[in-house]
């Protein structure tokens, strides 16, 4: 009696246990690619941890992650050649502006964690102090747009700050020669100087509201999300299931990230995911929602300073409906 | 027995000099590294490369397995089509003008924006790299192929003709051994590019190969590893190239043996 009651016990659970996962245990899993915005790194951990853990397969899916070319991976998704891909507010906004229907559909940081480092020798603790100091960029005019706003918004004079192009250059080689400051992830550059043990200073972006916009991104394309909403949401559900995981255990999804890519260093991956655990859901409900003013602020931003042509709807750049509930 | 013998030493003494050269390098590279105590992210010392090269080495094997096997793949591939393309140019002068532009054009298309394009036409697997190897290699394949083809001696031409060969064992007997030299020329040249046009293919977007480790070491700073992953690469080119020396010693072992004579 009680072992039927046990074996009984098992079945519905696990039958739930399907069901609950999306259900059509008994179909093939559906093919889903999914191209990341740069090379692996923390921001990409929950997708990992997802296919990893199989909480895509419960979904239903068969996820593969795929690497981006260098110029990103927007013209993958547009033309379908994936669902999805990581990528930036930024990107999205601009790409609707010239008529490409691409849309964000989940935020996997809730806030900017990028901003401007400089050695602590230089003296640079607020944006007035970038006076006469030299930036080093990779030449886009957003960065300058950038550094404007925050001198301007300091009270300080943009004339005097030196802006240089240093294409890919990263931050220690930069800013051991004539470079003084550069823009950095706080979670990934940030933390490979603590680890290297090196002071620095660090002016948050995410200080300025208008500069807090949300990056990295899911992003779909639209006539995906009309045709096929199922798979969207099932998506988005195994991600957002992956990202939580690794809110609740950075170490080990710090592990799955490395077994994927061993070639990363392993400090570095370790402490930048403890920091990021603090950041993916940060002061949101749930995981990956976004604000409508977030969309509207940082547009508008762009618009004023001479960088977005085209019609903007922020309405339609991104949708939280897809986000379990 | 004596002469080869001599020969050998010979050639011991022929790479002395840059072999020495080379140590000397390393040897002040490391000096200058561990006098100025210079940081890894500026430039890594020869001997920090080594220790990561050894600790990274079973890492990188499989790396070093798909960048060969992209990079010999587009090497045969652009042999094959650069082959054909002259031999119809060859063939119809009329189509050598109207082509032979267009393959220094395939030489001048900036890789980096084009790329995306080819992983949507080929997805995400092998061929989109191997078109990259394609494209670089094609074109000195080609040129050197055609320019061969076109430049046989027409006294030799003239001499076959007058003994009624067929343009088919004039082709065979006179233009293609004579324009062999100029083909493994460009085979040389195609073979150092290989190497590195499989290397670009994976930096831009690739699961495995050696560009994508190096990609993820510069990526988390470590300087050494990069190094380490840029030598296996020069190794691998050089590899390679001595490979398509050793054919070109086999296929023109007629020329080798002149020059011995003459020697």
């Amino acid at each position: 009696m009680k072992r039927t009651l046990v074996v009984l016990f098992v079945a519905v659970s696990t039958l739930a246990a399907f069901a609950g996962g999306g259900g059509e245990s008994s179909e093939k899993p559906e093919a889903v690619t999914v191209v990341l915005d740069w090379t692996i790194n923390t921001n990409h951990t929950g997708l990992y941890v997802a296919r990893d853990l199989g909480f895509f397969e419960e979904e239903g899916l068969d996820v593969s992650i795929e690497f981006p070319p260098e110029t990103g991976a927007a013209g993958l998704v547009l033309s379908g050649k994936a669902e999805f891909a990581v990528s930036y507010q930024e990107e999205v906004t601009y790409a609707r502006a010239a008529g490409n229907a691409l849309k964000a559909v989940a935020a996997v940081i809730q806030h900017n964690t990028s901003g401007f480092a400089s050695r602590s020798a230089e003296d640079i603790r607020r944006p007035r102090d970038f006076e006469g100091k030299a930036y080093g960029g990779w030449g886009s005019p957003i960065e300058e747009a950038m550094v404007r706003a925050l001198v301007e918004g300091d009270g300080g004079d943009f004339s005097k700050v030196k802006i240089v192009p240093i294409g890919s250059m990263d931050f220690f080689a930069a800013t051991a020669g004539d470079i003084d400051f550069v823009w950095i992830f706080r979670g990934w550059d940030g933390i490979a100087a603590e680890l290297k043990g090196i002071d620095i200073n660090y002016i948050p972006l995410a200080t300025e509201a208008v500069l807090d916009y949300y990056t990295p991104v899911l992003i779909a394309r639209d006539g995906l999300l009309q045709e096929n909403p199922e798979l969207v949401r099932a998506f988005i559900s195994g991600a957002a299931r992956g990202y939580r995981y690794a809110v609740e255990n950075p170490e080990e999804a710090a592990d799955i990230l490395l077994e994927a890519a061993p070639e990363l260093d392993r400090e570095l991956v370790v402490a930048s995911q403890r920091y990021l655990a603090g950041e993916y859901t940060a002061g949101a409900p749930c995981w990956g929602e976004m604000k409508l003013e977030v969309w509207e602020r940082y547009a508008e931003w762009l618009k004023e300073n001479g960088l977005l042509e085209g019609e903007f709807v922020p309405e339609a750049a991104f949708t939280n409906e897809f986000l379990p509930r | 027995m004596r002469r080869s013998a001599s020969i050998v030493t010979n050639r011991i003494r022929d790479r002395l000099p840059s072999m020495a050269a080379g140590l000397l390098f390393i040897l002040l590279w490391e000096a200058f590294c561990r006098l100025l105590g210079l940081a890894e992210y500026i430039l890594p010392a020869p001997s920090a490369i080594t220790a990561a090269l050894v600790r990274q080495f079973d890492l990188m094997l499989p790396h070093i397995g798909v960048t060969l096997f992209t990079a010999m793949s587009g090497f045969i591939l652009s042999l094959l089509v650069a082959a054909f393309f002259s031999l119809i140019m060859d063939l119809f002068p009329v189509l050598r003008r109207a082509l032979y532009p267009y393959i220094v054009v395939s030489q001048t298309v900036p890789i980096i924006f084009i790329y995306p394009l080819f992983l949507i036409w080929f997805g995400f697997g092998l061929t989109a790299k191997v078109v990259v190897v394609v494209l670089v290699c094609f074109f000195p394949v080609a040129v050197s192929l055609i320019d061969g083809l076109q430049n046989t001696d027409p006294d030799l031409i003239d001499l076959f003709r007058g003994m009624r060969a067929k343009p088919l064992q004039i082709f065979l007997q006179v233009r293609l051994p004579g324009a062999l030299p100029n083909l493994f020329s460009g085979l040389r040249i195609a073979a150092t590019y290989s190497v590195m046009g499989a290397v670009i293919g994976e930096w831009l977007g690739a699961q495995t190969g050696m560009g994508v480790y190096m990609m993820r070491s510069y990526k988390t700073f470590n300087t050494p590893r990069v190094f380490a992953a840029i030598l296996v690469v020069v190794i691998v080119s050089l590899m390679v190239f001595a490979a398509v020396s050793l054919a070109e010693r086999f296929f023109l072992s007629w020329k080798y043996a002149n020059l011995r004579s003459k020697s």
